[in-house]
């Protein structure tokens, strides 16, 4: 073996540019897989993570009866005793913070004109407001006993022509139906470079948004942050009981999750079709090598080399050109992905992210691609196997020649 | 010993429907050591001949034997065997590997035979000295004129110390000079190592360096006669 890949090396040394031309076709088809994958893969983890942090948490129980499209406030579809299953959320080692939240729908109103908006309650020192809290250009933070204050995006500011320290009117449905309005104080703005939340999402502090929605101590849900994505399911067992419903990051990001898949086959298709040119572009160079050398297999054969190693040193010369060729592929596509990793690709600004997807997904305006070890060795290994498999039928071919066949090329 | 022994050897070639005799109902024996021409005229079945003594095919008819051996039936991985171990060939286009040195050429049937890398440059180097040639060893086909490929062609068919070399109009391409020398070096090593030599040529001046003649007329022997 060792000297049929000698033999093979030195083949391709011999014709350079060819051997370059192949190793350019493999490299760049393998690096925009790869990059393509870590851009997308980062964009949907990203999403997933961003939706987890700042909207579903990786866990929520909430009330048997409650529907989170119709942003119940019934009090038989709220939590009883929000606070206690905190408590014992909180307790477990795999869970970060566990804090009790209020759903309400209403519409924010100024002089001239309103909008209709998801008003969250939440506990303002709690880490599910972090994001929130880290994310304030203006005004100060809610504070726990704030009576007559609002948190609004900057996004939403700027639309309705608001500022840190104006007033707005706030109508909300309450628990028995019967609308309520009351004016708040915007404390601050804040803006999470999530166009589509940020457009449609307003905060209360969680003790005046079950005031003013007469749902008492209730909530419509704990949400649970977790250490570790993994162990959102053995925490979502653990803390289920009768009466409630525990739901997993997975069951509260269906549709992402859906359409995560989906994309994801639609992009399988296109490597398999990046690779079929990679195969078709390897089978092609090494079946003009195997015309080309026609003379020489002959004088090979004459020299005493078997079929078999014929056939082999040219698979071991496909297997080398692969081989390099996935790496630089491989070193290439992580440039890539270093690029859109840092740089990002910027999608806002122009784009109303509102049309194009539900408020319910929190989607970044710059999204950033991630390093995919494991996709990346898969790929790099599918790759390098499809070139071994293009190079069986120039190597079949090169062993089909009898001897004194090739040698009449002399 | 009988190096090589043809019986009642036929080769026919198909082209079409319609099957031309090469070679017909030849009889011919060559002994170890010997220093023999196969001439004739072009499609008298020279390079036929050859080809059947090298392995490189197979007849129609008859047996051919090599080192007693019958060699007639033998599988293709049978035969690339023999020719690795048996047999070195010199080509009329020289048939050296382009993109490898002169040095490289040489090693390969070694290389294909297992040869260690200290036995390989011993070898290399004993026989780029004898064509003299050692100091193109690392020079590409492409850089050497047709007699320095010839003699490293000759070089690489002696590198396994075959039994039998066969060379197929080894001075077609040169140019009278280097045909000589080529011939010499063929005469010498003959008488050197013993190894056998068979040549076709058409080339007279080249025939009288043959210790024996076979004479080839439309595939049959029409004359076969040792000098002194």
């Amino acid at each position: 073996m060792f000297k049929l890949w000698r033999i093979a090396i030195r083949d391709l040394g011999r014709n350079k540019r060819r051997s370059a031309l192949t190793l350019i076709a493999v490299m760049m088809g393998l690096a925009l897989v790869i990059a393509l994958h870590g851009f997308e893969m980062g964009a949907i983890q990203g999403a997933v993570e961003t939706n987890i942090r700042v909207q579903t948490g990786h866990v929520q129980v909430r009330g048997e009866s409650y529907d989170a499209d119709k942003v119940s406030l019934k009090w038989e579809d709220l939590l009883e005793e929000p606070l206690g299953l905190a408590a014992q959320a909180q307790m477990r080692a795999e869970v970060r913070a566990a804090t009790p939240v209020l759903w309400a729908s209403g519409i924010l109103g100024t002089v001239e004109e309103s909008v209709g908006v998801r008003v969250f309650g939440i506990d303002p020192p709690s880490e599910m407001a972090a994001p929130f809290r880290e994310g304030l250009v203006a005004g100060e933070f809610l504070a726990p006993d704030d009576r007559g204050g609002v948190l609004i995006s900057q996004r939403l500011a700027n639309n309705l022509g608001l500022a840190a320290g104006d007033d707005v009117s706030l109508l909300i449905n309450t628990s028995g139906e019967q609308p309520d309005e009351a004016t708040f104080t915007i404390r601050g703005l804040y803006d999470t470079g999530l166009p589509a939340f940020d457009e449609a999402t307003i905060f209360l502090p969680l003790a005046k948004a079950q005031a003013f929605t007469r749902v008492g101590e209730r909530a419509s849900a704990v949400v649970v942050l977790l250490h570790e994505q993994e162990d959102a399911a053995a925490v979502a067992a653990a803390l289920h009981a009768p009466g409630s419903d525990v739901l997993t990051w997975r069951d509260l990001n269906q549709l992402l999750v859906e359409g995560m898949e989906s994309a994801m086959g639609m992009l399988y298709m296109m490597y398999l079709i990046v690779m079929a040119i990679i195969a078709v572009v390897v089978a092609n160079t090494l079946l003009m090598s195997v015309f080309e050398r026609t003379r020489e297999m002959g004088i090979l054969a004459a020299l005493g080399m078997k079929g078999r190693q014929i056939m082999t040193m040219f698979i071991i010369e496909s297997a080398t050109l692969g081989a390099i060729g996935v790496i630089l592929g491989v070193l290439l596509g992580s440039l890539g992905v270093y690029y859109l990793a840092t740089e990002g690709v910027y999608l806002g600004g122009d784009i109303d992210m509102a049309d194009m997807v539900s408020a319910d997904i929190a989607y970044a305006e710059t999204m950033y691609a991630r390093f995919q070890w494991a996709d990346t060795a898969v790929l790099s290994a599918v790759c390098w196997i499809i070139m071994l498999l293009a190079s069986l039928y120039p190597a079949w071919f090169a062993t089909r020649k009898e001897p004194i066949d090739a040698l009449r090329a002399l | 010993m009988k190096v090589i022994e043809l019986q009642d050897v036929t080769r026919n070639y198909k082209v079409g429907q319609v099957e031309t005799p090469a070679l017909r109902g030849v009889n011919l024996t060559i002994e170890e050591g010997e220093f023999t021409a196969i001439v004739g005229p072009s499609g008298s079945g020279k390079t036929t001949m050859l080809q059947l003594m090298g392995c490189l095919d197979r007849p129609t008819g008859g047996r051919v034997h090599i080192n007693g051996q019958d060699v007639t039936r033998l599988n293709p991985n049978k035969r690339a065997d023999l020719r690795k171990e048996t047999i070195g060939f010199v080509f009329q286009f020289f048939a050296l590997i382009p993109g490898l040195t002169a040095y490289e050429n040489v090693e390969l049937p070694l290389l294909l035979s297992g040869a260690k890398k200290a036995e390989r440059r011993e070898r290399v180097n004993e026989l780029l000295e004898a064509v003299g040639i050692s100091d193109r060893a690392r020079h590409r086909p492409d850089q050497m004129s047709g007699g320095e490929q010839q003699r490293v062609a000759i070089a690489r068919a002696l590198a396994t110390h075959p039994v039998l070399v066969l060379a197929d109009e080894p001075t077609a391409n040169l140019d009278t000079e280097n045909g000589r020398q080529i011939m010499e070096i063929m005469v010498r090593l003959n008488q050197e190592t013993g190894t056998t030599f068979i040549f076709a040529t058409h080339d007279p001046r080249v025939i009288t360096f043959a210790r024996r003649t076979v004479e080839l007329r439309d595939g049959r022997v029409t004359d076969n006669s040792r000098h002194a």
